[in-house]
């Protein structure tokens, strides 16, 4: 298409983006902008807001207390640290988990490669909280888990309400959102450079770091990223495999907002979350070569 | 493949199966226990029964008796009905809403367009609980009362843009000559649309309409913070059971939920693989 848009055009164009438009307006944009202002507001005393500057739900969790009211407390700033420990462990374990398997997918012949990424996909569409659940199953002391280490006459592993059984549970629920943008990689890689560069005299591991690594690169930043923004977000898998014992940003947001009652320190978390996920895609879009056209 | 590379391959596989093995074992444990006779101790094994999923469906059982858990069954339907009803209306809207703006957004150039793009997934990729307090907080400075209207508004948010990314995959994979050729036969716009672009495009648009119901359905972090107390859904109602404590019927209301879900998803990718 060349040229201005003609008006027939214009309108059929603002018709059809009309409805999404206002549907992101309305229940997007606006309440997001609400909590950011809710975020430097006076907590009311019972929920709720007074419209008068306080900076201090950034000061409590950044250490830059205004003083005389509130001091500063490095239980937030253990909480947000915690939350980028166990999200970031959760990227290094998917990643190690599915990525052989991608390479396995791949070689498998047409038939039961369809076959295969179809059941690697269905659990993604399986209730989280299902899946969650499974896992109370399996790591509860009286659990398949221990069971099991008694019939081999191991001792019992404690494991509920401890930030390894949160870290499993968040492994297994984002499992696919790793897989996909790896096997997406991992498939378009020719074999034929592969081969090359063994002809030439490589060896396996040089091939795997110069060659294969560089090239399925982009899909390992894909899924790095795509497993790192639910996990560092998460509430419910920590409030159900971590309990009290393993608080996350997502359950002191939780908590704010519906025990403690104190909005506008939940909104400034809200927003440094947001902040932190923004910065990420950032990297992501920039990093990512789009030719034009594909989506 | 070369013979060099055979241990590598018999390595690969067995990492392969073993990965199906670790997706698929828990869901597997689940659904054997959901079988268990056991009232006392649901993590030993006592016998094979369908009492729990009777008990479900509010017949009286010996099992649920003797366990009397019977009182949540109530809720349970309450909430289950509740999820339905969310589910169908936010699909509805966002298949139409998320449909137009594909359509837009496949066939029109403007200058904000990227821009509008990152917009569009958004809702898609920030952590569910931004979005979730965000709406709280929006919802009761609107001063509406929060129930079934504020969770299907909520979830219209995010079900659009999943719907839209659905459709313009679809879109992008038809190229525009047959409308071109509608029109170049003189059919109007309308008719073009109707006729040549609607069916064409409406495998990806059922596609979406499921993905948008399976996640609705699934949702439970916005619609925990946005839910009233009268408007539970399934997947909040289970997460306030498990917070409680665990019960043996949850393992039943488990693999039902599984399979409505793998039912769902299952007739999805079916009907994209041999739309291919």
């Amino acid at each position: 298409m060349s040229g201005a848009l003609s008006a027939r055009r214009r309108r059929a164009l603002a018709g059809l983006l009309a409805p999404h438009s206002l549907l992101l307006a309305a229940f997007f944009v606006v309440p997001l902008a609400i909590m950011a202002v809710y975020s430097v507001l006076t907590p009311g005393l019972y929920g709720g807001v007074e419209w008068e500057f306080y900076p201090y739900g950034y000061g409590r969790v950044l250490g830059a207390p205004l003083g005389e009211v509130e001091e500063f407390d490095p239980v937030y700033g253990e909480i947000l640290l915690r939350s980028l420990r166990l999200a970031l462990t959760t990227v290094v374990v998917t990643l190690l988990l599915c990525y052989p398997a991608a390479f396995w997918v791949s070689r498998l012949p047409p038939r039961r490669r369809a076959l295969v990424l179809f059941l690697v996909t269905l659990p993604f569409f399986a209730n989280l909280i299902v899946r969650v659940y499974a896992w109370m199953l399996i790591l509860r002391p009286t659990g398949v888990l221990n069971q099991l280490l008694g019939l081999a006459g191991l001792p019992a592993a404690d494991l509920m309400f401890s930030e390894t059984a949160v870290v499993i549970g968040l492994c297994y629920v984002l499992l696919p959102f790793m897989f996909l943008p790896l096997y997406a990689a991992v498939e378009r890689l020719d074999p034929a450079l592969v081969q090359a560069s063994r002809d030439l005299g490589a060896g396996a591991l040089f091939t795997f770091r110069r060659v294969i690594l560089p090239l399925t690169a982009p899909g390992i930043l894909g899924g790095c990223i795509l497993v790192f923004i639910p996990a560092f977000g998460n509430f419910v898998v920590a409030s159900l495999l971590g309990g009290a014992k393993v608080m996350l940003v997502g359950n002191l947001i939780e908590q704010q907002f519906l025990a403690a009652r104190n909005w506008p320190f939940g909104a400034a978390l809200a927003m440094l979350l947001l902040a932190a996920v923004l910065v990420l895609l950032v990297v992501y879009v920039v990093r990512t070569p789009h030719p034009e056209g594909v989506r | 493949m070369s013979r060099r590379g055979a241990p590598l391959d018999w390595a690969l596989g067995a990492w392969g199966i073993a990965f199906l093995a670790v997706l698929y074992l828990p869901i597997a444990l689940v659904l054997a226990y959901s079988f268990n006779r056991n009232v006392v101790n649901m993590m030993v094994w006592e016998g094979f029964t369908l009492d729990w999923y009777r008990s479900i469906f509010g017949l009286a059982t010996r099992l649920a008796e003797d366990a009397s858990y019977v009182h949540s069954t109530e809720g349970l339907v309450h909430a289950a009905r509740n999820s339905v009803v969310v589910a169908l209306a936010a699909t509805a809207v966002s298949t139409v809403v998320g449909t137009a703006t594909a359509l837009a957004m496949a066939r029109h150039r403007f200058r904000l367009r990227p821009l509008y793009q990152a917009l569009l997934v958004m809702p898609m990729v920030m952590p569910d609980i931004v979005l979730g307090v965000a709406l709280l907080v929006f919802f009761v400075g609107a001063g509406m009362t929060l129930g079934l209207g504020t969770i299907v508004m909520g979830h219209c948010v995010f079900l659009a843009s999943y719907v839209f990314v659905v459709v313009s995959a679809r879109l992008a994979g038809m190229g525009a000559d047959l409308e071109e050729a509608s029109a170049d036969l003189g059919a109007g716009p309308w008719t073009t649309f109707r006729r040549v672009t609607l069916p064409q495009v409406a495998p990806g648009v059922a596609g979406g309409a499921l993905l948008a119901f399976i996640i609705s359905m699934d949702d439970l972090v916005i619609t925990y913070f946005i839910a009233g107390v009268e408007s539970t859904t399934l997947p909040v109602f289970i997460y306030g059971m498990l917070r409680r404590g665990m019960k043996p019927e949850i393992n039943a209301i488990a693999m039902l939920l599984l399979a409505f879900s793998f039912v769902i998803a299952a007739t999805g990718l079916w009907l994209r693989a041999r739309r291919r």
